[in-house]
């Protein structure tokens, strides 16, 4: 009788500590959503067909992690600013969003290995007169507030001393503010500076030259003490190249060629 | 005058925007204004030390910008509590008591319009506290506040654009979606603009109606 | 107790940058309360002037400005005129939202301060020889500001609160748009936007405090 309640006891304490383990991902699986954030103003990355639905590069890989876990993808449209808010407040799972894995990022949420890697382009309103990256200096220009890419074309402006830079909240308004000619020129991915001007919908902008920055890796994100999910995150990134998912990706969305190269020589990790 | 790629399902798009920023304010006036109500009878039957607490919470949430104040609350209610809420639930609880700010101060300045003498008579006349409250203050008090209460449910209606940072698609988000799409900024901005003129318009002018015919000169 | 971190010292270090934005945030709010009050008193005349023409353009400007968000306004200012080949940079293009959104209010409030004034005093003036201008400008319109300066008064703190909507406009050297850049480095969002919430709430009671202050000095009886 003792005996039976001890171990009563014993049993009660293990499934409570078992349950008290569940981590995020057993969350995300018991479920049955997985909550990505996306960015959808960030063609070809994350964007809107004609019905307003989220289609993109970013939408696809939400997609197959969700499929890879037995679960269904919830896209959650998520400004630049607010990814990482989103995710501190438990509003998404995961990103999902094009987020360069900056250290100083990194004090705050987990980053997986890169699963994308950016070049940047220089795009300048027809009529300025641009043919190098320098002709930048003294302009006025713009990028999206709280990107890699903003960061550096902040610290250059400021390392100029003249012109000057203004953050804009959506990539799109950057774009219009650079095909109205608010903007002289702007920073932003090569693959999201084809698509615009490719699009035609943004007349008068023509890609000048490559920005002379570190490729911008970019990762999944979620919690920072989240270790499972991470792991899960960075063999999900790896079998995606594996199995050659991520070459179909990059020939859908983004066109022909190499897609980046997602390892960096000389070093781990 | 206009070659537009705008279809009827983006003008739907709009209208659902409508609806949200209606939603949103609907919910916000009506829980603001009961709110609004307790917080002014309260106040002006505790005097204003007692009170001095719930004047002061009032009078932050009408001295912070409300996006500042959005922003805070998405903040501390997920970041730091964890709480799984919706950006429609906060932005809801963040323009309930925003409105009830205000409510509060036209709540009290109702109350202070009316007659202290005919109050007394109400009571004089053997009236409790309630019925005085019920027959007399409150009758008399909706004449002078309800102009500027319309006056503040279309504020907040129009203040309801910022709900945008908490991820709400009302109608200002929703025009921002269709310009990043279809690069079309000053149409669509006249058609936002039209929707909530067309909304805010006519309850503007019914208010002014209502202070011309109800002001005792 | 919270599953959170507070590091209100890694905020706390951004407090300089963050009190220059303060003194730009204030130097629109008093820009654009001048030069709104300016264009109100303006509108105010066209409305009093009797020609229609005039009228009809400021009960557009008042109606448009009354009846449509103060974020629409200054979007509308930025991407809005663009379209037209104008361009206003993020600082002008915020002044003329909000200035706009002011002037439009103001001339509400002094509509309604003009009620109180009774028309006689104008007559009055008139039949002293002056002319219809100097009748207003000399006896209405001290009348005038006096009866609506609380409206003022609240306006001016409207005017602070909507400078935080200049981010969407691409400005951050505002407090808004400074705090906005600096979260989008470090992530402090609680901590940051608490310490700019204050600051703003320091500013508009300075602001009541010294309407205060001017209104006891001006207008004693």
């Amino acid at each position: 009788m003792k005996l039976g309640l001890t171990l009563g006891g014993i049993a009660a304490a293990a499934v409570l500590a078992t349950a008290a383990q569940a981590d995020k991902l057993d969350d995300i699986i018991a479920s049955g959503t997985l909550r990505c954030a996306v960015t959808l103003d960030f063609p070809p990355m994350g964007m809107r067909d004609a019905s307003n639905n989220p289609i993109g590069f970013d939408v696809d890989y939400c997609n197959d992690l969700a499929a890879a876990l037995g679960v269904t993808a919830e896209i959650v449209d998520t400004p630049f600013p607010e990814r990482i808010p989103a995710l501190m407040s438990g509003r998404v799972d995961v990103g999902v969003a094009s987020t360069s894995d900056t250290l100083e990022r990194a004090k705050t949420v987990g980053f997986s290995i890169p699963y994308y890697a950016f070049e940047n382009a220089v795009v300048a309103n027809d009529k300025v007169e641009m043919t190098d990256w320098e002709g930048m200096k003294g302009k006025t220009v713009g990028a999206t507030a709280g990107t890699y890419e903003a960061i550096w074309l902040e610290g250059q402006v400021k390392a100029w001393g003249e012109g000057e830079f203004r953050p804009y909240q959506t990539q799109a308004d950057v774009f219009l503010a650079l095909s109205q000619g608010q903007l002289d020129a702007t920073v932003s991915t090569v693959e999201v500076a084809e698509a615009n001007v490719k699009s035609g919908n943004f007349p008068g902008i023509r890609i000048v030259d490559k920005a002379p920055m570190v490729p911008d890796y970019v990762a999944l994100f979620a919690m920072r003490n989240e270790y499972g999910l991470i792991n899960y995150l960075d063999l999900f990134v790896n079998q995606q190249v594996r199995t050659g998912r991520y070459a179909e990706l990059y020939k859908k969305w983004i066109g022909d060629g190499e897609p980046a190269d997602l390892s960096i020589p000389g070093v781990y990790r | 005058m206009f070659d537009t790629a705008l279809s009827a399902a983006d003008l739907w798009f709009l209208t659902k925007g409508a609806g949200m920023t209606i939603l949103v304010t609907a919910v916000s006036v009506v829980f603001g204004t009961v709110l609004g109500i307790i917080f002014g009878v309260f106040r002006y039957q505790l005097g204003p030390i007692w009170a001095a607490p719930v004047t002061f919470v009032l009078d932050v949430s009408r001295s912070i910008p409300l996006l500042i104040q959005l922003v805070l609350a998405n903040a501390f209610l997920g970041t730091v509590l964890r709480l799984q809420m919706t950006g429609f639930t906060v932005a809801c609880m963040v323009l309930t008591l925003y409105t009830a700010a205000y409510c509060a101060e036209i709540v009290r300045g109702g109350i202070d319009a009316v007659p202290l003498n005919t109050r007394r008579a109400a009571r004089s006349l053997g009236m409790s506290w309630g019925q005085d409250m019920r027959y007399i203050v409150m009758p008399l008090a909706t004449r002078v506040a309800l102009p500027s209460w319309i006056g503040l449910a279309l504020g907040v209606m129009k203040d309801s654009a910022l709900v945008y940072v908490v991820q709400v698609v009302e109608l200002m988000k929703s025009t921002q979606i269709l310009i990043t799409r279809l690069q079309e900024p000053l149409f669509l901005l006249c058609i936002c603009g039209l929707f909530y003129f067309v909304i805010s318009f006519p309850l503007a002018r019914f208010g002014g109606y209502l202070e011309k015919r109800w002001s005792n000169d | 107790m919270f599953g959170y971190t507070f590091q209100w010292k890694q905020a706390l270090s951004k407090l300089p940058q963050m009190l220059d934005g303060a003194l730009v945030t204030m130097e629109i709010a008093l820009l654009s309360m001048a030069i709104g009050i300016a264009l109100a008193v303006l509108l105010t005349l066209f409305r009093l002037s009797g020609n229609r023409a005039l009228n009809g353009f400021a009960v557009t400007w008042v109606e448009i400005a009354r009846n449509t968000p103060a974020l629409f306004q200054i979007y509308m200012a930025h991407f809005g005129v663009a379209s037209f080949g104008i361009h206003f940079s993020p600082f002008t293009s915020l002044l003329i939202g909000i200035t706009f959104n002011n002037a439009g209010y103001l001339a509400e409030n002094f509509r309604g301060a003009l009620k109180a004034i009774p028309e006689t005093q104008t007559r009055a003036g008139r039949s002293l020889g002056m002319t219809p201008l100097q009748a207003f400008g000399y006896i209405v319109m001290p009348q005038m500001l006096r009866i609506a300066f609380l409206p003022m008064t609240n306006q001016m703190v409207w005017a602070i609160l909507m400078t935080s909507l200049g981010v969407t406009v691409g400005l951050n050297v505002d407090l808004y748009g400074v705090t906005q850049d600096l979260n989008a480095l470090t992530f402090r969002t609680f901590e940051l936007f608490a310490i700019a919430g204050v600051i703003f709430y320091l500013i508009t009671k300075v602001i009541q405090l010294g309407a205060r202050l001017v209104a006891a000095r001006l207008f004693r009886y």
